[in-house]
């Protein structure tokens, strides 16, 4: 098939398309393409971070982290902390959308209240924590020995299991904020002729919840768990604030794996191959929230 | 004995009353429809009947039930909304065997009463469907299906053709009437379109802020308007509605506005001198001979008849002529009124009809009626 020569007009016109799009290619080639092929590269040499100097290891890199137990633990609280924390903001971040969705007379301050965790820096939220864990003048102790609830003080840091279940109980408290608005705008959409529809068919309000705002929830709830599975697996300051990984490292995730190896042993190399492995856990969830959002689009 | 009934009615909303004293018998079997304008009510009324709106005060029976403290899927009724509120996850099937499985219904029964309902309404073919898949026609039987298919005491219908192209509405309408036939149930039609209310109705309930303004056969509130409010929403061409003043006695009132003076006839009881309106339907005014002067402003011509707007001073009239007859706007003509034909009705908004029953001879209105646009006042 011949194809007709482009008039002129034409041709400016994908000249000014080029123009206008290049600034955005430029900035995320520089700092996003040019990282992550530098990452690539720096994982198959053995760097001393300090002066940035090594020699080309190939692939040892990956051999030694996969043969390594440091690598599959850090794998696994990373996992359980993902679960975990995800689970509990999914969790609470409907129900307490579900609970802002009624009529209640507080709701527009609930609302806005309800998003202070999420708005509120990480060091300053892991302060106050500490300050509530805190195992000699912490509150959490004082009420729970008041109450008559335990005998002696609880350490919620500095023994397993209770480091990582209090990492998870903050990490959802601090990220189902975002569960809850993302919810309420799904809800809000959701047309009141439905409900009306279900009560007339007879419906009660559970089985309304599962019949009608459960299935219109769907799509939201799970471009919400794609997002937050890929920002917990990746999640640091929160962890490394509030445990540094410890006690030893039974609270220590990957990305902390790749902090220690990269300025805490000055092995650079190996922190990038610890990097590009998380790259490629975490490319699974991106593919699937890609495909999923694409197919919402198409639907 | 009155299968739908409501007893001095209403319902606030704040300050705002949305239905005020609704008095209201709904015989069994009976197709009534809910007319008025937007905001007078009738869909409050409609949503409360199907439990959706608490009345304030008042009481609704139906049949010998007081249903006010009756929750919606326990009233035996089914609703058709103006949205559709089709299940989007359900597919077709699922959607209108819904009601029968949250009432419990076994599973072999179900699939049988789906499969009747969806032969009666031609969903067969896609039951297998999303709603979205469907058209706008194909949606609206959806939800016809879901509420036919537990054959529920009353049916209420709430603007259910008014998401539907002119033509699928006509079709539509005829569908609803035939199923209506052959059910015999009682069905209750909310709608603003008096096309829809004056063909499919058994009677008819007009309805203006919040009041009920008559309730009577299509017929009858065509011929036999109660109030001046009815008989403006009535008809299309509307009524021209000309104020001015009766003057007389009994058996010999005139009546009397700028440039017009005619004999009033067929006036009852309640007639007084004062302050008065005429009402004067397109069919009861010749246009081209008589014995009163006026201006010709504007011919519509819809083929099969001219619709002329003609003026007396500051008064505009809206007549019909055969479409044979050739105006031209500025012409000066002769009209006449039939003086056996004008509706007169009290001083005020809602006036009252003054004319004695039963009503004067001549407005047929089945000429009247087959000639109402699908254009809504």
């Amino acid at each position: 098939m011949a194809t007709r020569p482009k008039t002129l007009l034409e041709r400016h016109y994908a000249l000014l398309g080029l123009a206008l799009i290049a600034p955005t290619v430029l900035v995320f080639c520089a700092v996003i393409v040019y990282p992550l092929i530098s990452a690539i590269y720096l994982s198959l040499f053995s760097i001393f971070t300090p002066t940035l100097e090594g020699e080309w290891v190939g692939l040892a890199n990956y051999r030694e982290l996969l043969t390594s137990g440091d690598f599959w633990s850090a794998l696994r609280v990373n996992l359980i902390w993902t679960i975990g924390t995800l689970t509990l903001q999914i969790v609470a971040g409907v129900g307490m959308a579900l609970i802002l969705h009624q009529n209640i007379w507080f709701r527009s301050l609930a609302r806005s209240l309800i998003l202070f965790p999420y708005f509120v820096s990480t060091v300053v939220a892991v302060l106050v924590w500490k300050w509530l864990f805190n195992d000699l003048y912490g509150i959490l102790n004082h009420l729970m020995m008041t109450a008559g609830i335990i005998d002696w003080p609880i350490d919620y840091l500095g023994m397993m299991p209770n480091a990582l279940i209090s990492v998870i109980l903050v990490g959802a408290w601090k990220y189902f904020p975002f569960v809850v608005i993302a919810v309420l705008a799904r809800l809000q959409t959701i047309p009141d002729a439905l409900y009306e529809a279900a009560r007339i068919d007879g419906a009660g309000p559970v089985a309304r919840f599962f019949d009608v705002t459960l299935p219109q929830l769907r799509d939201v709830l799970v471009v919400i768990i794609m997002l937050r599975a890929i920002w917990d697996f990746k999640e640091f300051d929160l962890i490394f604030l509030l445990t540094g990984g410890g006690p030893v490292n039974s609270t220590e995730t990957l990305p902390l794996l790749v902090y220690k190896e990269a300025f805490a042993l000055n092995q650079m190399g190996m922190a990038s191959a610890y990097a590009v492995v998380m790259m490629l856990i975490m490319l699974v969830f991106m593919i699937l929230y890609v495909r999923r959002t694409r197919s919402v689009d198409g639907a | 004995m009155a299968d739908v009934t409501f007893s001095n009615v209403q319902k606030h909303f704040g300050a705002f009353r949305a239905v005020q004293d609704l008095n209201l018998d709904i015989r069994e079997g009976e197709f009534v429809s809910l007319l008025g304008p937007s905001g007078c009510g009738k869909t409050t009324t409609l949503r409360m009947l199907a439990g959706l709106e608490f009345p304030t005060s008042g009481e609704i029976r139906i049949g010998d039930r007081v249903v006010n403290d009756v929750a919606p899927g326990k009233r035996d009724i089914a609703m058709v909304f103006q949205s559709y509120a089709l299940y989007p996850h359900m597919t077709v099937g699922e959607n209108i065997a819904y009601p029968l499985k949250k009432r419990g219904v076994e599973k072999a029964e179900r699939a049988r009463m789906l499969k009747d309902t969806a032969d009666m309404l031609q969903l067969t073919p896609l039951l297998r469907r999303k709603p979205r898949e469907l058209s706008g026609g194909q949606q609206q039987r959806v939800a016809l299906g879901r509420a036919l298919v537990r054959d529920p005491k009353v049916f209420l219908l709430d603007e259910p053709l008014s998401n539907l192209d002119a033509k699928l509405r006509g079709h539509m309408r005829a569908e609803l009437i035939e199923l209506h036939r052959r059910l015999g149930r009682t069905m209750v039609y909310v709608t603003h379109d008096q096309l829809e209310a004056m063909t499919m109705s058994d009677r008819i309930a007009v309805m203006e802020g919040g009041k009920l303004q008559q309730f009577a056969p299509p017929q009858e509130v065509y011929r036999e308007p109660s109030n001046r409010f009815v008989a403006g929403f009535i008809g299309t061409p509307g009524m021209t509605i000309i104020d001015g003043a009766l003057s007389g006695s009994p058996g010999a009132w005139r009546f009397d506005a700028p440039g017009i003076s005619v004999e009033a006839r067929h006036l009852g009881p309640d007639a007084a001198e004062g302050a008065a309106s005429m009402g004067v339907r397109p069919e009861a005014l010749t246009i081209g001979t008589g014995d009163t002067p006026a201006t010709l402003r504007l011919v519509e011509q819809t083929g099969h008849e001219n619709i002329v707007v003609v003026s007396i001073g500051d008064i505009r009239m809206t007549g019909r002529t055969t479409p044979d007859k050739v105006w031209s706007p500025g012409e000066e003509v002769m009209i006449s009124i039939d003086p056996d034909m004008p509706h007169f009705f009290a001083d005020g908004p809602n006036g009252k009809r003054l004319n004695a029953k039963p009503s004067p001879r001549g407005n047929e209105p089945s000429h009247s009626l087959s000639n109402l646009s699908e254009v809504s006042p």
